[in-house]
């Protein structure tokens, strides 16, 4: 064997050990085979355009978008086949009706099972840097598989969605006009599902004619006093995390913090978040900074979607979060902050509702 | 020298007997306890308390029918005064307690604390109730004690905390409601009551002797007498406070 052919086996194996580890229940005597090449779509690849406000859509060289694993994800994206007994679409969760979450608390998987997080928006999910509020997925693809085999969301395996989906002609010549002639694998669902997900993206809000696009009209003057107190450090000081560029506000700044929601009665924290991830002492209650566009249409809010409204949401910042540990240093009460600013700022966080993209909602029936 | 040691060693064990003697089931009874009671007086004109700036939450408003003054001074109809904080400050030095099995409430209500003045125990139980339509954000501010904060939304669960230490007082504000305002009073034994609407205070089952009975309010400071009890003794004690202000 060359040093080369050795070379080009090792992360091979390790890729197939990961995916016999993340499978779980395949049987052990299975022999350990090289795993197929990584599943390319064979359409031309489509850039998707970003709306004002927003950066250039993030798009993986490993899977480019293209009309077809578009389509393609749109349809697996509201298509309850991929929960284990037909109840359960991703869109269940994430409902364009609801901001693309589905406005509950904590959402209702198979069997009318509750988790323990609020489901985030899809809207600009593109953006971020890693997905879930823990952010235990690198990225839209590695996401798109969690759901699916949590007993508690879709209560499925990818290797039941990938027998389910073969058994349909319809998905086989859908994914073969998307990926060529091969079998389905979860690989293509999951990237599918990613691609129409990066489509999902909301700008040109009230806010970002304001800002980027120059028409001075676009904003309330409530809602510019609001954005006045919403980057002033001595104000609210929001902007810190919930990030404002130059050229386009993403309203995240992609990293983890404790702001300290979610401690119990006794005052303890309720869900470790961050830390479960990475053991880290110092993210213990740390979560993903959510952006807030379209935060009007996404509540109830937080973590543990503890909060309804968005008066609440400023409220919780101007008592200056639960004591713990680990609170994050920003986060200090704004009680300095009038009746008037508050208001203000709540105007401001209703003026980020952005334009919803055309074919972003569920395909039509065929 | 022997024989000395001898003599140390018998008195000793001799000591040992007559010390186990009292331990016998035989023991004698522990003296009746005693109790002090009585009222907080106030002299002078009542100062008349501002309105609470409630009106930077319509929805606080709305939650009550007239204005809401403040509750920093508190005359009573007969002339007592409310929201005292009476508590025996000296005496019970080394003597241990059982702790306390109930806790004490205050409620987030019409954007107030209730109580505005709360006594409890080291250790005990401090259930923080919202009753509002509206977010409230306990914040008490401790010197001796851990400080914490904690936003409560309406129809969240209630809170369960505790005081470690004994410390006189803890102001306790909202950071929501910058008029909100309450006081804990923290001790290390059960020997502690509140003024209310007769201005009157009873503390109960005190062992008979020596002691150090405090008041204090918020804007008149704190008052001591010392009083001696003996077994089963009812002492009668009268606190009073006076407005110097506005003397004519």
């Amino acid at each position: 064997m060359s040093i080369r052919k050795l070379f080009r086996l090792i992360p091979s194996f390790a890729l197939a050990a990961l995916l016999a580890a993340c499978g779980g229940s395949k049987p052990p005597a299975e022999e350990p085979k090289a795993p197929p090449a990584p599943a390319r779509p064979i359409g031309a690849a489509i850039t998707i355009q970003a709306p004002l406000g927003l950066p250039a859509v993030p798009a993986p060289a490993e899977n480019p978008a293209t009309a077809e694993t578009i389509a393609l994800g749109r349809r697996l994206y509201y298509d309850k086949a991929l929960s284990i007994d037909n109840t359960v679409a991703c869109a269940s969760c994430h409902d364009p009706k609801f901001g693309f979450t589905d406005g509950k608390q904590f959402s209702e998987g198979v069997k009318g099972q509750k988790g323990d997080r609020n489901a985030p928006t899809v809207f600009n999910a593109a953006y971020a840097t890693v997905q879930f509020w823990d952010g235990r997925a690198p990225s839209l693809e590695k996401q798109a598989e969690g759901p699916v085999a949590n007993p508690i969301e879709m209560g499925h395996t990818l290797e039941g969605v990938e027998k389910k989906l073969s058994a349909d002609p319809s998905y086989k010549a859908e994914f073969e006009k998307a990926y060529g002639p091969g079998p389905i694998t979860y690989e293509k669902v999951e990237k599918a599902i990613a691609s129409f997900e990066r489509t999902v993206i909301s700008g040109n809000s009230p806010f970002d004619k304001f800002m980027y696009g120059g028409d001075q009209k676009a904003l309330s003057p409530a809602a510019q006093r609001g954005l006045t107190i919403f980057r002033d450090a001595k104000k609210g000081n929001c902007a810190v995390c919930h990030t404002i560029e130059e050229k386009s506000a993403l309203f995240t700044d992609n990293k983890f913090h404790n702001i300290g929601v979610g401690v119990d009665t006794k005052g303890e924290l309720t869900d470790l978040g961050r830390f479960k991830v990475t053991k880290a002492e110092a993210d213990r209650g740390a979560f993903r900074t959510p952006s807030l566009r379209n935060i009007a249409l996404t509540g109830p809010y937080m973590h543990n979607g503890s909060l309804k409204t968005l008066k609440e949401v400023v409220d919780f910042y101007v008592g200056g979060g639960s004591s713990n540990p680990q609170l994050d240093k920003e986060i200090k009460s704004l009680d300095h902050l009038t009746k008037k600013e508050r208001a203000d700022l709540e105007e401001f966080l209703k003026a980020l509702t952005g334009e919803i993209p055309a074919n972003v909602g569920p395909p039509e029936a065929r | 020298m022997k024989r000395y040691s001898a003599a140390v060693a018998a008195l000793w064990l001799a000591a040992c007997a007559s010390e186990k003697k009292t331990e016998t089931p035989a023991e004698k009874p522990a003296p009746a306890p005693a109790s002090v009671s009585g009222k907080v007086v106030f002299e002078g004109k009542p100062p008349m308390m501002p309105v609470l700036k409630m009106s930077e939450e319509a929805a606080c408003v709305r939650l009550h029918k007239a204005p809401v003054r403040s509750e920093e001074v508190v005359v009573n109809e007969g002339g007592t005064l409310a929201n005292v904080f009476v508590w025996v400050k000296s005496g019970l030095e080394g003597k241990t307690f059982e702790p306390a099995k109930d806790s004490v409430t205050i409620d987030q209500r019409g954007c107030t604390f209730r109580p505005h003045v709360i006594g409890i125990r080291a250790g005990q139980t401090l259930v923080v109730v919202n009753s509002d339509p509206v977010s409230h954000n306990i914040h008490p501010m401790p010197k001796e004690n851990r400080e914490w904060n904690q936003g409560q939304a309406p129809q969240t669960p209630n809170l369960e905390r505790q005081f470690a230490r004994p410390e006189i007082m803890i102001p306790v504000k909202c950071n929501v409601h910058s008029w909100m305002r309450s006081y804990i009073g923290v001790v290390d034994h059960p020997y502690f009551a509140v003024t209310g609407e007769q201005g009157a205070f009873e503390l109960k089952g005190l062992p008979p002797g020596e002691y150090t009975v405090a008041a204090w309010h918020e804007k008149y400071g704190t008052k001591e007498q010392k009083v001696t009890l003996a077994p089963a003794a009812s002492q009668s004690l009268d606190f009073t406070f006076q407005e110097r202000g506005n003397q004519p």
